[in-house]
């Protein structure tokens, strides 16, 4: 098991908000390099091919070029997007509860690197442990001559400020984060423009999750290439895999990037309940495509995915045996992303309202083929109609789940 | 049919005028003489005798004889495994009368099951516009309006009936207000009241021009609120159930268009409320009917025994429009005339008191569109023109304050009725007879309740604008009420005897069963839908 | 007895397939829509019912008056990226438009019976206990877009949830229920259900017209054999 665990979640880091402890492991040197020279940690990020990490899997470096270009209005913000709320994902959250200080630290590098003087920890209110370990470690930072020399090399003071969320899983995107940042309800704004260009009180923006900052103190510490050479290529570096549902050992694992799907249920997931057949995964977590048997050797990384028309979005894979009803589960999620419909677009709102509805209906022994087909044909209008990507996701599910299973639909039919 | 008879839009648009100098009407000498020329009751062709049934012998619309003497669209094998559901009061139908009757019934401690053969509110209700006749002024009487209506049905309405319901009015618009319906009011607070057609004192109570929707979404409403009312939608009576010797009527047969499946319910009282006939197109008309309005009731009730009256009378509403197509055939409330607009032929004069009853005004209208004083439009339809943008000028802001509802429905189009006149033609709007009932709503067979549109008696030839309104609350809560009263032991079988009988009947007399009703939906809306 | 046929020629549904207002002598224009997954080639002028008729959608019964006051004829509507909703008996077709035919939204949750009701000064508190979700609007807009009336429902319910049923009622004058901004509250607050409580409660605790009063107290006593034939009862 030599994979398994060896950075971002190694025993010797998970200690919690105890920074003394933190920098006895060698935390801190990565700041003090980004202190030095901000513009060759963007070209270590760059080159050890970072990826967005909260699902986007967006190259790291784009945005992080594009906000060091602007110029402060008169501030830069940099967000870190600890807002995790999506089913089946909960790696953010065991970061910033065992192990703040390297987000804090990957945070204050990203600072360094991109201009950025107010940077704020923006956490899904309900993680109250994720929370009360945060707030200790920021209170520690701001009294440690850590920080004062990270101001100083950005030649202006740098705040730091926790801010629980609005409770909204809508509030994990980031034009609606900034939304709430600013004292308003976090609708999604869409973009353009960027956050980059216009971000929170107009003021260049980075976002960033708090699993790719983890990420960011360990690549500047040691180099892109040691970075690389944890993945299995395509994949660079670790990532951490939100491993639940009928698994013996639900947990979150981190493994090198472009671990296969076989490997992460049998080897370290300990294989299926009651050695029941694998049915599907839902992967991402859920707004994502589904995997089936037949995908169990994909190398889990983003590009290898999306050649497959699937994506990684968080790394969560929620794994279903055979005695798991597909248009159950799909309901329940379709019921989940309804509610969480912020409102703002048509489409998202009374689509979501309507497949959850009809898929109800499907599911309780109520639904004709008639309804089947109105499911089909909004699957065919609504992608990229939203202001967000919601809508674009919940239609991917549910279209994936009509590729692989449409006859569980078709029987479940009165 | 002429298909160029008149003047094309664009030419009679362009002769209009809003302020041109326009005189009284020429007086109509003979008016019996005109619509006996010109009004569809009259046409020869178009009525034929019955050679069935309780009614055999009697006149009866060619085409409405036709489903009146169709075979039925089930058999007893079809009900082979269809679920039953027991229940005190049936009502069939989800418009004001059957709302009516579902709350009264209610109200009386029943419990209800009100079937709809598409959502509840989808009715000819929701679109009226007029108002309701009460008779609540100081110069007016309840025996007046007894008078009005009977007079304007040509004197062959059945006294007892519309005593009762004109007697119902004031409480009926009691009624509504406590289930919380909206009237306008004057400044000091009384019910504003209008005069219209065929009345000789202003008794027309309304919401804006929205009388109907006010009504029906109150109704509704209570409908679904209401504890001991369920409701079933999109579920058309394919036929009614009958006692071991097919002469009482003890349930209905009813298929669901949302998963084709058929359901009985067996019951003490079967309330049809099913309204009227427009969307059968009688003599070829468009119509202001609701796509549902295809008479099933009527044929239900035929089919069963019950006797019906007037079936060669059918009120063809002057004002249905032409233009833009999409709104053909649909109406421009009377009270537009009774506020003082004018109709004009091509010719831009006027050829008839806009305000006479509304059969002498439609036949004015054919008279001159067959004539060739009509404006065309390109496909080949024709009309007259109503004169909206003169009543404007004359009562600036009139149309937006008391007709909403006419001008929302040309928002989409780009017409503006202050501005552009509109063109209408006679539209089949109402039918007058129906179903014989008595004061508490029952039908000439037992069990059997008819209220509404679909009940015959009060209107005589001719209905009057406003009485419709008021005879499906009134009649609806009587026949609520009554059907409360029904409590016996059941029937000792459940059975579709009657349409045995029906098609024993129909051979005897050489009628092919070749058509089959009720008809559910009119053919260019039925496409597929029982393919589920 | 002159034969009087209606002078439209209507029986065969032509005028649907007829372009009207041309007077240029165009061509009839074809326009290429898809309603509920199906490919309909319609004319110019054809709202989404006549087009779906037309061109053979089957299954399609949420239609009722055809003059947008029953508010069954709910669809969804996508134009390129933007994506609406209306009643499809007032929205015309356009090239390229994609429509699809919503089922019904389920009855209300909200429950009352205005027989209830029996204290004019207790609305406030009693419509907070029935809508307690009107104070919690979160200014989506939702509301507003999907109403195919134009009727600014969110301004409506701010209105309701301060108390003012009479003014909210009266926004909701030309609501026909079509509960197509139910479907649209993410805070699930059933505006149109507000609306038509508005417009019940000021009727029901409002409208005292003393002329139908005084016509029903006439009746009453005449019932009760108090008077004989009144003076304004002569005919």
């Amino acid at each position: 098991m030599e994979s398994l665990n060896t950075i971002l979640l190694h025993p010797d880091r998970r200690i919690g908000a105890d920074m003394e402890r933190w920098r006895k492991a060698g935390g801190g040197q990565a700041l003090a390099r980004a202190a030095v020279d901000p513009a060759a940690v963007r070209e270590a990020i760059r080159e050890a091919d970072l990826r967005g990490l909260g699902g986007s899997g967006f190259p790291v470096w784009r945005k992080w070029d594009a906000v060091a270009a602007e110029s402060p209005k008169p501030d830069k913000y940099l967000v870190v997007n600890g807002n995790e709320d999506e089913p089946g994902t909960y790696k953010d959250r065991l970061l910033l509860e065992e192990t703040p200080h390297q987000v804090i630290e990957g945070a204050l590098v990203a600072a360094l690197a991109t201009g950025a003087n107010r940077v704020v920890f923006y956490v899904n209110p309900d993680l109250a442990l994720s929370l009360a370990a945060l707030k200790t470690a920021i209170e520690l930072w701001q009294a440690s001559e850590l920080l004062d020399l990270a101001s100083t090399a950005l030649g202006r003071p740098l705040e730091l400020t926790l801010l629980p969320g609005s409770g909204h899983y809508i509030g994990g995107e980031e034009t609606a984060a900034m939304e709430w940042i600013e004292g308003r309800f976090p609708f999604p704004r869409g973009k353009p423009p960027y956050p980059a260009q216009v971000g929170v009180h107009g003021c260049p923006t980075l976002i960033n999750n708090v699993e790719t900052l983890a990420q960011v103190s360990h690549i500047v510490a040691h180099g892109a290439e040691w970075f690389r050479s944890l993945g299995k290529a395509p994949g660079t570096g670790t990532k951490l895999y939100s491993l639940s549902g009928d698994v013996l050992y639900p947990a979150v694992y981190e493994l090198p990037m472009g671990t296969t799907l076989r490997e992460l249920i049998f080897v370290h997931g300990g294989g299926l309940l009651s050695g029941k057949p694998l049915k599907a995964v839902f992967t991402g977590g859920p707004s994502c495509t589904l995997l089936a048997p037949v995908d169990l050797d994909v190398a889990l990384d983003f590009d290898s995915l999306r050649a497959r028309g699937g994506s990684l979005g968080t790394g969560a894979m929620i794994v279903i045996s055979e005695g798991t009803g597909i248009v159950k589960r799909v309901a329940e999620y379709m019921r989940f992303f309804a509610h969480s419909s912020c409102g703002q677009c048509m489409s998202c709102k009374t689509g979501t309202a309507t497949m959850s509805l009809l898929l109800d209906r499907i599911d309780t022994g109520r639904g004709t083929a008639a309804d089947l087909a109105t499911l089909e044909n909004l699957c065919a209008m609504l992608p990229g109609t939203g202001r967000c990507h919601l809508i674009t996701g919940v239609v991917q599910l549910l279209d994936s789940s009509f590729r692989h299973f449409k006859h569980e639909y078709r029987q479940a039919l009165r | 049919m002429n298909m160029n008879n008149g003047i094309p839009l664009a030419q009679a648009s362009a002769l209009y005028r809003p302020d041109a100098d326009i005189g009284s009407p020429p007086v109509l000498a003979d008016p019996q003489a005109l619509l006996n020329a010109f009004h569809p009751d009259y046409l020869g062709s178009s009525v034929t005798k019955l050679a069935v049934g309780a009614n055999a012998g009697d006149s009866c619309q060619r085409e409405l004889a036709g489903l009146l003497q169709a075979e039925a669209i089930i058999d007893e094998a079809d009900l082979a495994g269809a679920p039953v559901t027991d229940i005190d009061v049936l009502v069939i139908g989800g418009g004001g009368a059957g709302c009516a009757a579902a709350l009264a019934a209610a109200e009386r401690g029943a419990r209800v099951l009100l079937v709809t053969k598409l959502r509840l509110g989808d009715s000819n209700t929701v679109m009226a516009e007029g108002g309701i006749q009460v008779a609540i002024e100081p110069d007016d009487s309840i025996q007046r309006h007894i008078e009005d209506t009977l007079r304007g049905g040509h004197d062959i309405g059945n006294p007892e009936l519309v005593a009762a319901m004109a007697e119902d009015g004031p409480d009926v618009i009691r009624w509504l207000i406590r289930a919380g319906m909206q009237f306008e009011q004057t400044a000091s607070g009384d019910l504003h009241t209008r005069r219209a057609g065929g009345m000789n004192a202003a008794r027309i109570v309304h919401c804006r021009d929205y009388t109907g929707l006010e009504m029906m979404r109150v109704l509704r409403e209570s409908v679904i609120q209401h504890r001991a009312i369920e409701v079933w939608e999109q579920s058309p009576a394919v036929e009614l159930l009958s006692n071991e010797d097919g002469r009482k009527c003890v349930g209905a047969v009813f298929k669901s268009l949302i998963d084709g499946r058929f359901r009985m319910v067996r019951t003490h009282s079967v309330i049809l409320a099913t309204g009227g006939v427009g969307r059968l197109h009688l003599n070829g008309f468009p119509t202001s009917n609701h796509l549902g309005a295809t008479g099933d009731g009527l044929v239900l009730a035929y089919r069963i025994g019950a006797c019906l009256r007037d079936l060669d009378s059918f009120q063809y509403h002057p004002t249905g429009l032409v233009y833009p197509p999409h709104l053909s055939g649909k109406l421009v409330t009377e009270g537009v005339r009774a506020a003082g607009a004018w109709m004009l032929n091509a010719a831009g004069q006027r050829f008839v008191d806009e305000l006479l009853p509304r059969d002498i005004v439609s036949a004015a209208i054919l008279r001159e569109c067959q004539e060739g004083r009509c404006v065309r439009v390109d496909d080949g339809r024709v009309g007259v023109w109503l004169d909206t943008p003169r009543l404007e000028r004359s009562q600036p802001g009139l149309l937006e304050r008391q007709f909403p509802k006419l001008l929302a429905r040309f928002r989409v189009s780009g017409v503006d009725p202050r501005h552009d006149p509109l063109l209408i033609h006679p539209t089949l709007h109402y039918q007058n007879g129906g179903v014989v009932i008595d004061v508490n709503g029952a039908t000439t067979v037992p069990g059997l309740y008819a209220v509404g549109e679909v009940a015959g008696g009060i209107h005589g030839r001719n209905r009057i604008m406003g009485n419709a309104l008021l005879e499906i609350i009134s009649f609806g809560r009587r026949a609520g009420v009554a059907a409360t009263a029904q409590r016996d032991r059941g029937p000792k079988k459940v059975t579709l005897e009657h349409v045995n009988r029906a098609r024993r009947d129909l051979t005897l007399a050489g009628i092919p069963l070749t058509q089959a009703a009720p008809q559910i939906l009119p053919d260019y809306a039925a496409k597929g839908i029982w393919n589920r | 007895m002159r034969a009087a046929y209606c002078t439209l020629n209507f029986f065969d549904f032509s005028h649907l397939t007829k372009t009207p207002m041309t007077t240029d002598g165009d061509n009839p224009q074809t326009i290429n829509l898809t309603i509920n997954g199906v490919a309909v080639a319609a004319s110019a002028a054809m709202t989404l019912v006549e087009a779906a008729w037309h061109g053979g959608v089957p299954r399609v019964t949420a239609v009722s008056c055809l003059e947008s006051v029953c508010g069954s004829c709910r669809v969804l509507l996508r134009r390129g990226k933007e994506v609406t909703v209306n009643l499809a008996c007032q929205t015309f077709v356009e090239d390229g438009l994609e429509a699809v035919f919503l089922p019904p939204q389920p009855p209300p949750l909200h429950h009352y019976e205005i027989s209830d009701f029996t204290d004019g000064w207790n609305i406030q508190a009693r419509f907070h206990e029935i809508f307690p979700e009107a104070s919690h609007c979160r200014n989506c807009h939702g509301c507003v877009l999907s109403c195919p009336k134009g009727i600014d429902v969110e301004g409506a319910i701010a209105l309701a949830a301060a108390g003012h049923f009479r003014d909210a009622g009266e926004a909701f004058l030309e609501c026909v229920m079509c509960e197509l901004c139910d479907s649209a509250c993410p805070e699930l607050i059933a505006p149109a259900h507000v609306g038509l409580f508005c417009r019940r409660v000021t009727a029901h605790f409002h409208l005292r017209p003393p002329n139908l009063i005084y016509r029903l107290e006439e009746q009453r006593k005449e019932k009760m054999g108090l008077t004989g034939a009144s003076h304004d009862e002569h005919e």
